[in-house]
């Protein structure tokens, strides 16, 4: 029977082969590359390689607009995690009934129809949105005699403006992860609280809560990778300034490789990043399993 | 079976819905209610500011509906120096097939990974979920060394490659697989079908939602890709709809901004038409994707 073996192993090769062979060539082979770019200094035009050691990493490491443009990212993360996550829930705690069918029709259009619609495309739309002087959202504040913001214009605001287009964004993505758990808790426990005669606030608070606190968790690690990725919506909109307000470390990632031409200290950025990533996600974890297991 | 109980729930309340109102939740409606219609605020006046004449685009009060119809805007766009319908094509032939392949590819990967016994399985089925890790901003910069060596760079065939790797979709794949019964394929193979016959005419025919669920993952997340074009591409003719608007709105003064917003809503257009045919999936493409812990 040796040979039926064989010809179901030869199959599976064959089955497995373009799969594989894309996601090696395409993912880990690019992957493994970025590690031996980051030593190397790679000429834009010839793409001629010089071995330079750790001198890409000294380079950006000295650089103080890599910190700026970590502690930047660092700052839209903990608005965008607090918006995402924390809007997402509320509204999925709010949706988690039932309702009319034409609600719930529209509900879902406007909720999630964001999430599919590429930032490239509505960031064209904020961008007007947010404008000074014919914005639409600054000729609302004047009707209502405020004084218009600098949406886009003002250091201190631009950052708050990124995280409000990127709530928008991607909130129905949370809402339906939120919805999806809460609608996994146990009718049993649920019940069991109703007749004990707890609110619904009571079991809100003490029974479903508690039990999607993993999907919480996961949901703010989820967000945090996401937002340590921030770029589309920063590069159309404010490309980085006003000064360097909103310049990410992705944005700094793409100037340095493909705007000053030097992959080598593109790579080494990306690589930090990779290792920055890795270690929120550890600490999350550790931290979270400690709180969710008590 | 999890899975499914959970995806049975969503589909049975928040999916479906009762003709009762329940008059205790009018306050929470309302609210959401308000959200709802500033969440879809944007999207209005995109609608409506493209159907304004170009010199009325920025006028106020801005206006969230259109007042009457005027397609000048959108004349204009597709009159321009600018090729937007070659860029529509470009969006459309890499979407298409960026999804026709991951799927293709994908199935049989996880017909291999579910069904057939070979050494280094688990090895290589791990290996592979070390892709789902890897954010695509590291991996952009050795790919556009790479597109330069072989001379791929300004090529639709840059776009497409990168995103036929896809380890989410064999995950799901395989996921889905295992959930169904292999009596099917056993029988088959006992009755002396090909592999390729078991697979084309008993497995793949069974992968009904997860394709689905893929199909709009691929699509969208392919046509509103941004990075990988705006690194590889810098001819018109060969970008896509993202980076072909950036180029747009940066000839400045070339387009009015009624015309860039009846630019956005043809970009918008095939999302909603997407969400509109295909909504119920949505749902499940989303949470099947395994994040919901």
């Amino acid at each position: 029977m040796a040979t039926l073996r064989q010809r179901e192993r030869r199959a599976a090769w064959a089955f497995l082969a373009p799969a594989y062979l894309i996601y090696l060539l395409f993912l880990l082979v690019p992957l493994l590359a970025a590690l031996l770019l980051s030593v190397l200094q790679v000429d834009r035009l010839t793409l001629a390689t010089d071995y330079v050691g750790l001198a890409n990493f000294e380079w950006i490491y000295t650089d103080p607009r890599f910190w700026t443009t970590f502690r930047n990212t660092f700052y839209f993360i903990s608005l965008a995690v607090i918006g995402n996550v924390g809007l997402g829930l509320i509204l999925a705690v709010a949706l988690d009934r039932k309702m009319p069918q034409f609600l719930l029709y529209f509900f879902r259009l406007a909720y999630f129809l964001p999430v599919l619609v590429s930032l490239a495309f509505v960031s064209f739309i904020w961008k007007f949105l947010f404008a000074y002087d014919l914005g639409v959202i600054n000729y609302y504040l004047r009707q209502l005699g405020l004084t218009p913001v600098g949406w886009l214009n003002d250091q201190r605001v631009a950052m708050l403006s990124i995280v409000i287009i990127d709530v928008w964004k991607n909130v129905g993505f949370f809402i339906i992860i939120f919805l999806a758990a809460l609608q996994g808790v146990p009718r049993t426990l649920t019940e069991a609280a109703q007749i004990d005669g707890a609110s619904a606030m009571v079991t809100l608070w003490r029974i479903k809560l508690p039990y999607i606190a993993p999907v919480i968790l996961i949901c703010v690690t989820f967000a945090t990778i996401g937002g340590l990725q921030v770029f589309d919506s920063i590069k159309i909109i404010t490309n980085g300034g006003p000064g360097d307000a909103t310049r990410s470390v992705v944005m700094y990632m793409y100037t340095e490789a493909f705007g000053a031409g030097d992959l080598g200290t593109g790579a080494a950025s990306a690589l930090t990043l990779l290792v920055v990533i890795s270690a929120v996600v550890a600490v999350q974890m550790l931290v979270g399993r400690r709180i969710v297991r008590r | 079976m999890t899975t499914n109980a959970v995806q049975a729930s969503t589909t049975s309340r928040f999916l479906s819905a009762t003709q009762v109102i329940h008059w205790h939740n009018l306050p929470v409606m309302i609210i959401l209610g308000i959200g709802a219609i500033l969440m879809l605020m944007p999207f209005l006046w995109m609608f409506a500011t493209s159907m304004r004449p170009a010199g009325e685009a920025y006028q106020l009060p801005p206006s969230f509906f259109p007042t009457r119809l005027n397609l000048n805007s959108y004349r204009e766009v597709l009159g321009s120096s600018i090729p937007f319908l070659q860029m529509y094509f470009n969006s459309f032939v890499v979407a298409t097939v960026t999804t026709v392949g991951v799927i293709l590819t994908s199935a049989m990967a996880a017909f291999a990974f579910s069904r057939l016994r070979f050494p280094g399985k688990g090895f290589l089925f791990a290996l592979m979920l070390v892709g789902l890790m890897v954010p695509p901003a590291l991996i952009v910069i050795p790919l556009f060394f790479g597109m330069a060596a072989i001379g791929l760079l300004d090529s639709l065939w840059s776009l497409i490659l990168p995103g036929l790797a896809s380890p989410l979709a064999v995950f799901m794949m395989r996921q889905f697989m295992e959930s169904q019964p292999r009596e099917y394929e056993e029988a088959a193979f006992v009755d002396g079908a090909s592999y390729w016959t078991i697979f084309r005419r008993i497995s793949l025919p069974q992968m009904g939602p997860p394709v689905a669920a893929l199909s709009i993952i691929v699509f969208t997340s392919s046509w509103d890709n941004f990075l990988l074009p705006l690194v590889f591409v810098r001819k018109f003719d060969v970008m896509t709809l993202p980076v072909g608007m950036v180029a747009m709105s940066d000839l400045a003064g070339a387009l009015s901004l009624s015309a860039i917003m009846a630019a956005v809503t043809m970009c918008v257009l095939p999302l909603l038409v997407v969400f509109l045919v295909a909504q119920r999936f949505i749902v499940e493409s989303i949470t099947s994707t395994g994040l919901k812990g």
